[in-house]
């Protein structure tokens, strides 16, 4: 058989809880330390402890990243999906199992490679047998595929750096593992991996990690946080770095971290601290987006900067937790009662997390309004690849604060909440600055914040909160553009989707679509997404939902004419985004308007 | 002439918007004593921040220190808001007035929480036992069989809000009457010069819905039944000897944080201030007997604060210059380089 060089697909099916996560970043990491393209998805349960959980990795030396339409090798390693992991298999894959689990393996047109891997495990240590039964798999890929032997040895000393014990014991395992594979297998996988030239700069990171970063880095002076999955690690990465970080050189910190009641609580928090002139941050998902809305819709109208990360899980309610998904799109851009609009930044890539992570600030204190950070437990959870992060281009935007009496003295009829230079934006003063103190409140207010239900007042006010957020197009991150001649088909896409784009762009290539694509990088949206509609036949809003809900922004905010020769695309079963499904939705919807 | 606080300032300087309460209403009182209180304190007025909730009670901080900034929030988390912005600038003073609504019901959960973290703020409860900006329906805080103007007396157990905050370790636990002005202004002094969570429950009658004589928090059943543990004298630590005689029987001495006493002219022999167990029974007894306990109930000044626990910079972080709160760009180097290897 033809070899085939890295582009497969492994699927490993554990049980939560066993430490399978360990094996498979080692597998993940060495591949990586070999220069392949490679990426990897933890599909996991919300347990702690015994349910399912299956982790894909995906090799391509195109730098596919989406799980293939297809598994090429796969691990067996729970008796609970053992059948019907076994059931969905195409003939010809490779399955290792785990021979301990007295399960059958009848798949006479798949190649079977048993391994005793608990017994072995055993053998080393009676105790952690359980957990390190599963790094006999990784020996057994590593013998399949052809990692190198260095490569896996530093991903382990990664993966339990410092542990001496933990890597000499893990280090055996992997060992006994290859051993057993070469002397009782004699097939020969037509699979294999290459060493390829690997970026010195490049590494793996997860987006709430990066985004913690670009926090940190953006000065983030208070996180209040209550825990949820997908977010949870977000939070914990700041209280990570702080330390290292964010001292003042003598002891102190100037980050204060709180974990709150709950995410109404936390949300408050974040008002108090940009009220007070602060730079305030939560990180949450869409449950706690549901319990912040009251304060998102005080943070609007009372005008004060804060940032909320909302790394989306799949709803409605508490949904499927621990599953992927773009579902809070809309809530996210009009959340809380009453007329409102959010800034929403949607990271593609871990850089844009970093980048997005500190510039929220900037535009929260800028625009004196709640800054969103859209993610997804794809992208907030999974590792990406980057080549580091770029220290911010410039100072921070502290936007319009009066801080001492000269520059009070400067404006001419201050009040805070009069737009006297024509951008919707007004000067605020801080508390403890005795500089025109007002009362802020959620309730009518005149420009001078005074408490008010006059009419005109309050139409003025709600006309001038709209012209502010509508200035912040063109100074919101703008759209990734690629742009083909023929200007076919135009694909509108966002957020993670950003991992499967390249994939689907070459499969509607092979089906003779020749595609341009945008990525919309922020609500609302920049007036070149609209253009990008314009000079296209067709365009398609590609999203991982089941509503399009981008598509309902866009179909509200542009012109009428435009409408018609815009379609949804939108689907969502909880898996990060698969590219054969959403290409042939797309082939569907061309075919039904043609 | 003029009187003078010791900052120089004129009482005026302190003083508010006109009310738009109903004339009468405790909460009035309230807000003159607090005006009173931060007058003779001599705090400069743009050091303090004024936050509440939603309710009768939180539209006060449009009536006085019409130099501090405020926030008037939303409905029960006032707490989350003050914890946020007592973050970014430990050194503002935090004045904080909310409901026996805001607080017992909606804003219960907040209220318990920035308790346990033992906040730097004074907060007043304006406990009227009714939701007077709805019209008058029962709050949390109503004793059982007492009854508002319209409709049946209340059947369910009240929530004692000092108790509750005894409980939780609340470092300053007051007890008061809106019509007791010696005694209130006493307080607010006294929980002004406190460092940490300073919690008093003012009883404020609701002149509108529950002034009636059945109400447990009317103005008469008040007066009749308040349970006085101990005649207070706030004595400042920039004039500690001209403002009180010194009492001729049994007294005891709080000394305070920024150096000021409260003294307890002993009423009640047996209650013990330092002792959460006999605050407790104190509250329980009079709750008993259907009357109100009012002084000082509870005092603890070993409690680190919110901020302290946090280990945070000395100096407010809102005054940090950029340099200290943006990492160097050297420092990313290192980050990405960890990373890679």
């Amino acid at each position: 058989m033809e070899k085939i060089v890295n582009d497969f697909v492994i699927n490993v099916a554990t049980a939560n809880g066993t430490g399978s996560q360990s094996s498979n970043l080692i597998i993940l990491h060495s591949m990586f330390e070999m220069g392949i393209p490679v990426s990897g998805k933890n599909l996991f349960p919300s347990n702690i402890s015994g349910l399912p959980t299956w982790f894909i990795i995906r090799v391509s030396d195109k730098g596919y990243q989406a799980p293939g339409d297809v598994t090429n090798i796969q691990v067996l390693m729970n008796k609970d999906t053992w059948l019907k992991d076994l059931e969905g298999l195409e003939p010809g894959t490779i399955v290792i199992y785990n021979q301990d689990v007295k399960l059958p393996v009848e798949r006479e047109d798949c190649v079977l490679l048993g391994m005793p891997m608990t017994k072995m495990a055993r053998k080393i240590n009676p105790k952690l047998g359980r957990l390190i039964a599963n790094m006999y798999y990784v020996g057994a890929i590593a013998h399949l595929l052809g990692i190198d032997d260095g490569a896996i040895e530093k991903a382990v000393q990664d993966q339990f750096k410092g542990k001496e014990k933990a890597v000499e014991l893990n280090m055996q395992a992997i060992s006994e593992g290859i051993s057993f594979a070469r002397e009782n297998w004699e097939f020969e996988s037509h699979f294999c991996v290459e060493s390829r030239e690997k970026n010195p700069d490049s590494f793996l990171i997860e987006g709430n990690e990066a985004v913690a970063l670009g926090a940190i880095y953006g000065g983030i002076s208070m996180l209040s946080w209550y825990p949820i999955t997908p977010s949870s690690s977000l939070a914990e990465s700041v209280i990570e770095w702080v330390p290292e970080l964010r001292s003042d050189g003598s002891g102190g910190s100037t980050c204060a971290v709180i974990q709150a009641e709950d995410e109404l609580a936390a949300a408050g928090m974040v008002l108090g601290a940009g009220w007070a002139g602060g730079r305030g941050m939560t990180c949450t998902s869409g449950p706690g987006i549901s319990l912040m809305s009251e304060f998102i819709g005080l943070f609007y109208f009372s005008e004060v900067p804060g940032v909320i990360w909302d790394v989306n899980r799949v709803g409605p309610s508490t949904g499927l937790p621990t599953r992927t998904q773009q579902g809070d799109l809309s809530m996210l851009y009009e959340a809380s009662h009453g007329d409102t609009q959010h800034i929403v930044l949607i990271p593609g890539t871990v850089d844009e997390c970093f980048e997005f992570g500190w510039r929220a600030f900037d535009y929260a204190e800028r625009f004196q309004t709640m800054v969103f950070g859209f993610n997804d437990l794809d992208l907030g959870m999974n590792r990406w690849t980057t080549n580091g992060f770029q220290y911010p281009d410039g100072p921070m935007d502290r936007g319009k604060v009066i801080r001492s009496q000269e520059e009070m003295g400067a404006i001419a009829n201050y009040g805070r909440y009069r737009d006297v230079d024509g951008d919707g934006i007004p000067f605020r003063t801080l508390p403890g600055s005795g500089l025109d103190p007002i009362l802020y409140r959620g309730t009518g207010h005149d420009e001078d914040g005074i408490y008010s239900e006059d009419p005109q007042v309050y139409h003025d006010t709600m006309e001038r909160l709209k012209r502010k957020i509508d200035g912040s197009r063109t100074n919101l991150p703008e759209p990734v553009i690629r742009e083909e001649e023929d200007k076919e088909l135009g694909v509108i896409f966002y957020g993670s989707m950003e991992n499967t784009i390249v994939e689907i762009d070459d499969m509607l290539g092979e089906a003779g679509v020749s595609t341009s694509t945008c990525r919309v990088r922020a609500l609302p949206m920049h007036p070149e997404v609209e253009n990008f509609v314009r000079r296209h036949d067709r365009t398609i809003v590609l999203e991982i939902n089941r509503d399009g809900q981008l598509f309902g922004i866009i179909r509200k905010e542009f012109p009428t004419e435009l409408i018609p020769k815009i379609h949804s695309v939108a689907y969502s079963d909880g898996m990060p985004p698969r590219a054969r499904v959403y290409s042939d939705m797309i082939l569907e919807v061309l075919n039904e308007v043609s | 002439m003029v009187r003078l606080n010791v900052i120089e300032l004129e009482k005026s300087e302190y003083t508010g918007g006109k009310s738009s309460l109903c004339p009468g209403c405790g909460h009035d009182q309230i807000s003159n004593n607090i005006i009173q209180a931060a007058w003779e304190n001599g705090i400069q007025p743009e050091k303090i921040a004024k936050m509440s909730g939603i309710g009768c009670s939180s539209k006060t901080p449009a009536y006085f220190l019409g130099k501090s900034h405020g926030f008037n929030t939303v409905h029960g988390r006032m707490p989350s808001v003050t914890t946020g912005a007592n973050m970014v600038n430990k050194d503002l003073s935090f004045l904080a007035v909310s409901g026996d609504g805001d607080t017992a019901s909606i804003g219960i959960g907040q209220f318990i929480h920035v308790i346990r973290r033992n906040l730097d703020m004074v907060y007043i409860v304006e406990n009227n036992g009714v939701y007077g900006l709805t019209k008058g329906q029962y709050s949390a805080t109503v004793e059982k069989g007492s009854k508002k103007k319209k409709g049946v007396p209340n059947q369910q157990a009240p929530i004692d809000l000092c108790a509750m905050a005894i409980n939780l370790g609340c470092s300053f636990v007051a007890r008061s009457f809106s019509g007791s002005k010696k005694q209130l202004t006493a307080l607010i002094r006294a929980a002004m010069s406190h460092r940490g969570m300073a919690f008093i429950d003012v009883i404020s009658p609701c002149v509108t819905f529950a002034n009636n004589d059945e109400s447990y928090k009317s103005y008469n059943y008040v007066k009749a039944n308040d349970e006085v543990l101990h005649i207070l004298d706030y004595i400042p630590h920039f004039s500690p000897i001209e403002e009180v005689e010194v009492p001729e029987g049994e007294f005891r001495e709080v000394n305070l944080f920024d150096g000021s006493t409260l003294r307890l002219e002993t009423v009640a022999a047996d209650h013990d201030y330092t002792d959460a167990v006999s605050a407790l029974s104190a509250i329980h007894k009079s709750e008993k007997a259907e009357r109100h306990v009012t002084g000082l109930l509870y005092y603890n000044e070993n409690v680190p604060t919110a901020t302290d626990a946090l280990g945070l910079s000395e100096t407010p972080l809102v005054e940090l210059s950029e340099d200290l709160l943006r990492p160097s760009e050297d420092s990313l180097e290192r980050v990405n380089a960890g990373f890679r290897s």
